[in-house]
């Protein structure tokens, strides 16, 4: 009898607490609320480190000093399909990796997000032309962070979209300048690629709640992924070269995944 | 025996109150494990793990008592998404005030009220936190077998107990563990010393005892209750079984044992959406022993993990150390 009753009182809490009410619709109407995304730069399955060697398959290394780059027009798609691109005079950022923290995370922080349940984050990697046609005063205090981050060659030539500097070894050189300055040179090549990853889990924005989307870059990338480059073949010094400076930008378009988002 | 039977019925209505209580206040309380991925780890392993099947809910003579626990376990944590992310070393170490009330003959209460002192340590730098944990009650029913009689005339009075029984539980962890904002730093997000969740706990046991030998199984399964931020901690399954002798001097008892236990994680769910990476399972190897004089029972026992693979290989459970001393009541 008590074994039954105790099954019994068993079953009966199974059957409670799987039957929770969660239907209640939400109103999202007007509610905003904040988002981090997390750069994570890395090689491959390492964490990038300043100063340290890293192979390429073609047998060249590579150590860097400076790792930027320029990302910008920050959009996201909900879950029925909306998109809310951040506010255009505020879209545009600088990860630089000498301001990650102690894990390596470069965080950028988006306030005033419409509150949405988000699957789909789109960013572009550089400055897109209408933004550049804008002029420099149109750029507004992004210009003066750029010049000081040394993220611009001049105003006529452009944003240099990423900026990797180090050296790099060979099986004939060691330690050579390495110097990747990609961006677009004025009006006349236009190297912005945009980036679109799904989210892995849905990323719900609300008033209470900062959720994160923790973004790694596989920087291997830029020099071997659509197009797979040898630093002996010029590309140690990529500036404004109209024909490696658009093979740089689409390896580096594929340098991003989405590791994983984190809800408040 | 009508007496019986009204507790009997007190019981369920109670278990089927708490559970109301789990659905209604599921959204009032303790904010789970913040915003950090480690956290949850965290969380799942230090409040649960302290109070799971896999470490016992009571002594080896399944005597009843009132005692002091205490439970040392280390971790080794990757805080980062890469191979050479850097590690974290954690360390709980958790005091219980744990007790085995006998109601009647048959049906007894185990109760377990944890204090939580945790730390980790990244790269040079020590976090810690500490409180009172997530608490449990159970109710439990022994089932006694009995030796056959030989002739068949029963009077019911003097059955010779054969040494099996079987155990019946059914419980609760509560929230009681508090959620607190550790050092708010980049990288470390803090951990806590409770889920925030009502749980609910079902236990069945075997034991068998003779006179020189004795075994005790146990297999759990915890319901995970949804708390405050929509997050649910994976529904685990824990079992054990422990091999004892005794060897019995004047007044001491000494009782050995070795066995092994385990916990089985399912993945957690936010939102709900599962979340990737959040599984596992762990098997451990255990020995040790309890001294048993007089009223006074002195248990040690030692865990080592022997296959692991806990939230995608990113938590590394290195090994535990347990230390009791009850008072059989």
């Amino acid at each position: 009898m008590k074994i039954m009753k105790f099954t019994f009182a068993l079953l009966l809490c199974a059957v409670l607490s799987s039957c929770s009410s969660d239907d209640d619709m939400e109103d999202l109407a007007g509610q905003t609320g904040d988002l981090v995304i997390k750069f994570d730069n890395g090689v491959g399955d390492q964490d990038f480190i300043f100063q340290t060697s890293y192979n390429k398959s073609n047998g060249e290394s590579f150590k860097l000093e400076t790792l930027k780059y320029i990302i910008s027009n920050i959009r996201f798609k909900d879950d029925e399909g909306n998109v809310f691109m951040y506010p255009s005079e505020k879209n545009v950022f600088i990860v630089n990796e000498a301001d990650g923290n102690n894990a390596g995370e470069i965080w950028v922080t988006l306030e005033d997000i419409d509150a949405a349940n988000y699957t789909e984050v789109t960013f572009g990697i550089g400055i897109d032309q209408d933004r550049f046609a804008l002029g420099a005063d149109g750029q507004g205090d992004f210009l003066t962070e750029a010049e000081n981050e040394g993220m611009l060659w001049s105003w006529a030539t452009g944003f240099k979209f990423i900026r990797f500097d180090g050296t790099y070894s060979t099986s004939t050189v060691t330690d050579e300048g390495l110097n990747l300055h990609m961006g677009s040179v004025g009006t006349a090549l236009d190297n912005y690629k945009e980036t679109i990853l799904s989210l892995p889990n849905t990323v719900l924005v609300r008033n209470e709640k900062t959720p994160e989307i923790h973004i790694k870059a596989d920087i291997l990338k830029a020099f071997e992924s659509v197009t797979s480059v040898n630093f002996a073949d010029g590309y140690d010094q990529v500036h404004v070269d109209a024909v490696e400076t658009p093979v740089i930008a689409a390896n580096v378009a594929t340098m991003f995944s989405v590791h994983h988002v984190h809800n408040d | 025996m009508i007496d019986l039977q009204s507790f009997n019925r007190k019981i369920v209505l109670l278990v089927f109150l708490l559970f109301q209580i789990l659905r209604s206040e599921a959204h009032v309380n303790n904010p789970p494990c913040g915003e950090h991925e480690l956290l949850s780890f965290m969380c799942d392993l230090c409040s649960c793990s302290t109070s799971s099947g896999s470490f016992g809910f009571g002594t080896l003579s399944n005597t009843n008592f009132i005692g002091l626990r205490y439970i040392y376990q280390n971790f080794e944590s990757k805080d980062g998404i890469f191979e050479n992310s850097l590690t974290s070393m954690e360390t709980f170490n958790t005091y219980q005030l744990w007790a085995q009330v006998p109601l009647n003959e048959k049906v007894f209460l185990s109760v377990n009220i944890p204090y939580q002192d945790l730390e980790r340590k990244i790269d040079n730098t020590t976090e810690s936190i500490n409180g009172i944990g997530d608490g449990s009650v159970m109710g439990w029913y022994k089932l006694q077998f009995y030796k056959k009689q030989k002739d068949s005339v029963d009077f019911n009075m003097n059955r010779e107990v054969s040494g099996h029984s079987l155990l019946f539980g059914i419980g609760l962890k509560l929230p009681t563990g508090k959620f607190e904002e550790a050092l708010a730093d980049n990288v470390n997000p803090g951990f806590q010393v409770g889920t925030g969740s009502f749980d609910g706990i079902f236990s069945m046991g075997y034991n068998y005892g003779k006179d020189k030998f004795g075994v005790n199984t146990l297999m759990s399964y915890y319901l995970k209750g949804e708390n405050k931020n929509e997050y649910r901690f994976g529904n685990q399954f824990s079992y054990s079984m422990n091999f004892y002798t005794v060897f019995q001097k004047e007044k001491i008892n000494i009782m050995p044992f070795i066995g092994f236990s385990g916990d089985i994680y399912d993945a957690i769910i936010q939102y709900g959406e599962t979340l990737k990476d959040t599984d596992g399972n762990i098997t451990n190897a255990t020995i040790g022993s309890e001294v048993i004089l007089k009223k006074i029972i002195l248990g040690v026992n030692y865990t080592l993990p022997v296959h692991q693979d806990l939230f995608g290989g990113n938590v590394e459970s290195k090994n535990r150390f347990s230390l009791y001393l009850n008072y059989a009541l």
